[in-house]
């Protein structure tokens, strides 16, 4: 996995809100091909990790790459340079159909052939978006929200896709199934994804590698297998030891 | 059955005009959440730039009229610029864009009494306001006519411009989330300059079209407080809500003027407000959608 040079890497970043520092250095490092994940308790940092990356938060000090040149800190270039955001709450445009979501996901292409096969891409892993593309996105489910979502992050053709919670509010087993969907984003599409979540054992089960983000600080890191079974963390994130 | 007709057309002419400025403001108000002011004031810039094509350039009244257009919305976006975007940019209160924008209502109100005076103008008789008969059942002023045809024509192009090109579906989009419009890679600030460009844009057609109907003074941007009242019964925030809610009020001041006396308009159009207000306070096409968390 280590082999080349990280796609996105964060270093030594931190983020003050007014005279709270959310973020006190936090480094990491996401490889071409990889799943990473950020797992932590409310209130670690997670979500603002992600907002700082996007640069809808503004940065107190560090720099973050992409393939080893600075990203930009204004949130339109970000998408530009290839990273985009599936965000916390999905925050799909309500009064918008499936289908103008997607378009909207796509507004940094300027091809529109390019467009229509995104939109057949992501109408392949999620079928039930293309069902209900002439739909309002504020009259699907939960879990079909989520999906737009991923999809809309998706379209406009990502280095990096960063999803903020994909597991936010939702039924147990539309998780299972939106985790498989990662899945195979990652395997059909070979798309690299950093996400954060709550859930730190879906998390860990879906990812390579996971970072452990507490009160703003990566206390932890390594590979999710080893994460899972680490004893520390089964007490603080997995609801303590199996007896 | 004539004076009813008759007095139905002024209404919609009268709301037509009321429309064009109520669409805009409704549109600054639904990307940036504050009521901006300073829309009347974009209407009287382009009253004076018509005013001064047509009297000083001598230019015909087509090329005034695109003068006075693309000067007001460049001017809508200026003051944007000036006033508005150093306080966006370190704020999320949107409070204080009303109060800038109550500012740059006075300053624009005030260039124009220290420059050119407070008297009132009139614009040479470029727009026909001849009678003319409608099909036989009443008579009305072609100028009444003309502003109604002229306003669909704007409305009806704005809705296109919404509906069908990329940057349209990226101002439907921010009016829901101005943020997450941004990350989806929309440059903020060009979405906003555009959409107070086409604000001050409509601003100036109806400003033109209220010069000949009233004449021009530099207080003639008041008149945004009846597009105000429009934009609020509609569902502030709300095209289609703006539209409807200027057609009522235009007819009812209308057929409150023909039928009453005309010293009531005023009456009755803020006691359209109240009710509404009271009855249904997000007004007709208000705002309710719901997010699943």
């Amino acid at each position: 996995m280590e082999n080349a040079t990280p796609i996105l890497s964060v270093k030594n970043l931190s983020v003050n809100y007014g005279a709270i520092q959310a973020l006190k250095g936090v480094d990491l490092d996401v490889y071409p091909g990889e799943i990473v994940a950020v797992i932590g308790a409310n209130g670690a940092g997670k979500s603002t990790m992600m907002n700082a990356i996007m640069g809808d938060v503004p940065r107190a000090g560090g720099e973050i790459l992409i393939d080893g040149h600075p990203l930009p800190a204004r949130s339109f270039l970000v998408v530009t340079a290839g990273v985009c955001l599936s965000p916390e709450g999905r925050k799909v445009f309500a009064p918008l159909t499936v289908y103008e979501n997607l378009q909207m996901g796509a507004f940094p292409l300027k091809d529109r052939s390019m467009v229509a096969e995104q939109i057949k891409k992501v109408y392949h892993l999620f079928p039930r978006l293309e069902e209900r593309q002439n739909q309002y996105a504020g009259t699907l489910s939960g879990g079909e929200q989520q999906m737009l979502a991923i999809g809309r992050a998706l379209m406009a053709m990502p280095r990096v896709m960063l999803l903020d919670e994909p597991s936010l509010g939702l039924a147990p087993i539309i998780i299972n199934e939106i985790f498989k969907e990662l899945t195979e984003v990652n395997r059909q599409l070979g798309m690299t994804i950093l996400i954060v979540e709550q859930n730190a054992k879906k998390a860990l089960m879906l990812s390579h590698r996971a970072y452990v983000l507490q009160t703003g600080k990566i206390v932890m890191e390594g590979n999710s297998k080893d994460l899972l079974h680490n004893p520390e963390i089964e007490e603080a994130y997995l609801g303590g030891k199996k007896k | 059955m004539d004076m009813i007709i008759q007095q139905v057309i002024n209404g919609l002419s009268l709301g037509s005009v009321y429309a064009l400025i109520a669409v805009g403001y409704s549109l600054v108000y639904s990307i940036l959440l504050f009521s901006n002011f300073a829309h009347g004031g974009f209407l009287v810039i382009g009253g004076y730039i018509c005013y001064f094509a047509l009297r000083g350039a001598g230019m015909g009244i087509w090329a005034a009229s695109l003068a006075a257009l693309i000067g007001a919305g460049i001017s809508a976006v200026i003051v944007e610029r000036l006033a508005y975007k150093p306080i966006r940019e370190r704020t999320p209160i949107t409070l204080y864009m009303l109060i800038a924008s109550m500012g740059m209502s006075i300053v624009i109100e005030n260039i124009f009494v220290v420059t050119v005076g407070g008297r009132f103008r009139a614009l040479p008789p470029v727009i026909p306001t001849q009678p003319v008969n409608v099909f036989g059942l009443a008579t009305t002023s072609a100028f009444d006519l003309l502003s109604l045809a002229t306003a669909v024509v704007f409305l009806v192009g704005l809705q296109l411009f919404l509906s069908k090109t990329k940057w349209g579906l990226a101002i439907r989009a921010a009016s829901y989330n101005l943020r997450v419009a941004g990350l989806m890679g929309v440059n903020v600030n060009r979405l906003i300059s555009i959409v107070f460009f086409v604000a001050g844009l409509l601003a100036g057609v109806g400003g033109i079209f209220l010069s000949v109907r009233y004449t021009l003074y530099p207080q003639l941007g008041m008149i945004t407080t009846k597009a105000f009242v429009a934009a609020v019964i509609g569902g502030l925030g709300s095209l289609p809500g703006a539209v409807v809610g200027s057609l009522i009020l235009g007819l009812a001041e209308m057929l409150t003027a023909g039928f009453i006396s005309s010293q009531f308009r005023d009456l009755v159009v803020f006691g359209l407000l109240i009710i509404t207000l009271i009855v249904r306070p997000t007004g007709l096409f208000g705002k309710s959608v719901g997010e699943k968390v």
